[in-house]
């Protein structure tokens, strides 16, 4: 057992520690604040930011990227989610999809699309998965059902494939340059058996965003939905087999969010975040705000809840990081998945402890805001659909 | 003898107020520009048609004018008022709270001068307690002898035969709407009451600023050299506040019953849309994940509503403690803690069923969360309310008002 951080590790965390305090915190409550989806984001700091490398963090070094280990990724994603939950989060996006690229591109995608991304400090990437008519069955796809899941349709004609079909709530959608597009390119088969995987650059012909959706929470991070109206996409943009993208043995997995090594890993590393943020704001307040002269700490009640709200971080964090450990190490476990649902739970509870620390009079923005941005976990982590996954990744681990 | 049957008139007030629930309120509070708490307002119009139904002067008993209804169908029809609009709901039973306790107190002179209340739809109440900076919270003082709340800094001073107040105070319920207040302030003989009208000289009334962290209606008063008649003191000079506590208006039943109807709201939502929605290829409500998680939700506010209605039962039979029919506990302020986290775990859990949709501004579910969550945070939070029921299972008493005594 060692859990020493190396000093490239430490350094990482450092500087992202410092960009969170210098430069997100500042900017956080105000971006939230405003009304429209659209005013919320902000060109400058993702500039800033990915000066730093915190785009491309897990853009292998021989393509220009910082090819940083997942205990690295995890550090850096929790310090930047302490500054501000949905701007870390819109940074590691891109590190989700730079893992697929380097999984499942050929070498040609790699050069024609992971040089120009590495280069363009406002690039960012995306994936379209989820439907209208399709979110839980494209993660937990039913068995009795062929037609359940997405719907987008592609057609191959000749060297193009032609695309038909909308997606939502897909995440960078109206920011993101590139995105990955799962379509049904066999309408009969079971999902996982008529997928493919296509690479559809924002400016492609009959491809545009549509509405950009406008959340309680993660207010930064931008949703839109994307219609694809004869879109037409070269078959040199196919990634992996047609019609197996989706296959769980092919590395070309699609999103299997939660089952990827990465997105599990990824919601439970930016709720931490999120409760070191917590704890922090609700210690200071108890040590500060007083009632009859004499600071809230004094008293039992808010000292419980100090002790819950850093009990469930420090066993979230040990989650997290022998998560983040055991991907380095190729140790395969449904722990990612655990940790992600266990993240759901903690975040909502640490953050609403922290909430109730500072009732009384005026409400505190910055411990309302991060109630409204842990809720979000509720449908990305830890909805019964994402626990019945991870039950069913246990089941099959104990039968093999 | 255990009787849970209603009556037909408090079954007809549940059947009127929810037909007026579907037909009229729906239709403006679930609009998707309504929605977004930034856009929020008072659907004025909406707020007249409830008052024409008599819902304004609901609990003012028939002798003065009024509808005369008990706490019981107070909270009957303040559960269906919330399960379309919580800020309607809060506004129309502050001030049918407040009608029946101001008006009762008055003299008839008193109730002669603002019997306007009973005919003008628009005419709102409202009481004045809480201070800037004052300190409601137990939290330190728990078990304490010191005063939970601090002391009444808002004056009334004799001049010749009537009064000049100053002051100010904020937090107060339905002040931007309200036609009249009532003004808690100190005089020679301590915490008295004052009834000051709108268009009193000297007062001024502002809304509280965003962000929103109140149901209905909330805003703060300026009382500068405000100079009301004599007989404006409502009761006896020195004789204390009419409400008690500070926040003591908020434990009665009804903003119980207001939460629960929001946590209905989200309940009936989600119920629709687990019929509709079709996931796993059938419709979500067959999935056992799914199903249960309607199911704790139905009982969360079958359980709620047992407990709402029992203190309001209390509240309409003052001797019920004495015969021995319901325990000595405080009834109201317990059913207030689990009403408010039992609500919240269900809007979140309701939120829950519509995925992405639940977190979307334009869509009612994240309106449902940060209505109960207001319930549960606002104030000084369920947390604090928990050491006043300790406090009262210990027998502890605070001795005679600190306030009045500073």
């Amino acid at each position: 057992m060692d859990f020493s951080l190396s000093n490239e590790q430490r350094a990482w965390q450092m500087t992202a520690r410092k960009f969170a305090e210098e430069e997100i915190k500042p900017i956080s409550l105000e971006l939230d604040d405003k009304p429209d989806a659209l005013g919320s984001f902000d060109w400058d700091i993702i500039e800033k930011g990915s000066r730093l490398g915190f785009r491309t963090m897990a853009v292998p070094k021989e393509y220009g990227g910082e090819g940083t280990d997942y205990v690295t990724q995890a550090l850096v994603m929790a310090e930047l989610a302490r500054g501000d939950s949905a701007i870390s989060k819109t940074f590691s996006q891109n590190w989700k999809w730079s893992h697929l690229i380097s999984a499942a591109c050929n070498v040609e995608q790699k050069e024609r699309f992971l040089r120009p991304f590495v280069a363009d400090h406002r690039f960012l990437l995306g994936k379209g998965i989820t439907e209208p008519t399709a979110g839980s069955d494209n993660r937990l796809p039913p068995k009795d059902d062929n037609k359940a899941g997405l719907k987008l349709r592609a057609e191959r004609h000749g060297d193009e494939w032609i695309l038909n079909g909308e997606k939502c709530f897909i995440a960078n959608a109206p920011v993101g340059k590139l995105f990955f597009i799962d379509a049904r390119t066999d309408p009969n088969a079971p999902l996982r058996q008529g997928t493919t995987m296509f690479l559809v650059p924002y400016d492609t012909p009959g491809f545009r965003i549509g509405k950009v959706f406008n959340k309680s929470g993660w207010r930064f991070y931008r949703n839109g939905e994307m219609i694809f109206e004869n879109a037409r996409v070269p078959h040199i943009n196919v990634v992996g087999p047609v019609n197996g993208s989706s296959m769980p043995q092919s590395n070309v997995a699609g999103d299997r969010t939660g089952g990827d090594l990465f997105g599990d890993l990824e919601l439970a590393a930016n709720a931490l975040g999120v409760c070191d943020d917590a704890c922090e704001q609700a210690m200071k307040h108890a040590k500060t705000a007083t009632q009859g002269g004499r600071p809230l700490i004094e008293q039992q009640m808010v000292q419980l809840k100090l002790n819950r709200m850093n009990m469930l971080t420090e066993a979230l964090r040990s989650m997290v990081m022998r998560v983040a450990w055991e991907h380095d190490h190729k140790v395969h476990s449904a722990n990612a998945g655990l940790a992600m649902n266990l993240s759901t739970d903690v975040i909502q509870e640490v953050t609403e402890l922290n909430l109730e620390i500072h009732a009384g009079g005026a409400i505190a923005r910055a411990a309302e805001k991060l109630v409204r941005d842990a809720y979000i976990w509720s449908h990305l982590a830890g909805d019964t659909v994402q626990r019945l996954k991870v039950a069913g990744r246990l089941a099959r681990q104990t039968t093999a | 003898m255990y009787n849970l049957h209603l009556s037909p008139e408090q079954l007809e007030f549940r059947d009127t107020v929810r037909g007026f629930v579907d037909d009229v309120v729906k239709p403006v509070t679930l609009k998707a520009d309504r929605l977004d708490l930034g856009e929020r307002t008072l659907p004025l119009p909406v707020l007249d048609q409830a008052s024409q139904m008599g819902l304004r002067t609901l609990a003012l008993s028939e002798e003065l004018g009024g509808v005369g209804a008990d706490q019981l169908t107070c909270c009957i029809v303040t559960e269906e008022l919330a399960a379309g609009d919580a800020d309607l709901a809060a506004v129309v039973a502050e001030t049918a709270m407040l009608g029946k306790l101001l008006f009762s107190a008055m003299s008839p002179a008193q109730r002669q001068r603002h019997q306007a209340f009973l005919d003008d739809d628009r005419f709102h109440l409202a009481y004045a307690d809480h201070e800037p900076k004052s300190e409601t919270a137990l939290g330190i003082n728990y078990h304490r002898p010191a005063a939970a709340i601090g002391p009444l800094k808002t004056t009334a001073t004799r001049d010749g035969d009537g009064w000049v107040i100053q002051g100010s105070k904020d937090c107060v319920a339905n002040a931007p709407l309200a036609r009249l207040f009532a003004v808690e302030a100190k005089t020679d003989k301590g915490a008295s009451v004052f009834l000051v009208p709108r268009d009193t000289t000297g007062l001024t009334v502002s809304e509280n600023a965003e962000p929103r962290w109140y149901h209905g209606s909330c805003g703060t008063l300026e009382l500068k050299a405000c100079r009301v008649p004599g007989d404006a003191l409502l009761g006896a000079e020195g004789s204390g506040p009419l409400l008690g506590r500070a926040d003591s208006q908020h434990d009665a039943p009804v903003f119980q019953a207001l939460n629960l109807g929001i946590g209905r709201a989200a309940y009936e939502a989600a119920l629709e849309y687990a019929g509709l929605r079709r996931q796993g290829g059938r419709p979500i409500v067959e999935h056992q994940a799914i199903g249960t998680k309607l199911a704790d939700i139905a009982i969360r506010l079958d359980t709620v509503r047992t407990l709402i209605w029992r203190a309001a039962w209390a509240a309409d039979h003052p001797a019920a403690v004495a015969d021995r029919s319901l325990p000595d506990l405080p009834l109201a302020t317990a059913s207030r803690i689990v009403t408010a986290e039992a609500i919240y775990r269900a809007a979140k859990d309701a939120a829950e069923c519509f995925g992405a949709m639940g977190v979307m501004r334009d869509m009612p579910l994240q309106k449902y969360i940060h209505d109960a969550r207001i319930c549960l945070f606002s104030g000084d939070g369920v947390a604090d309310l928990r050491l006043r029921v300790a406090e009262s299972l210990a027998n502890y008493r605070r001795g005679p008002s600190m306030q009045a005594a500073e």
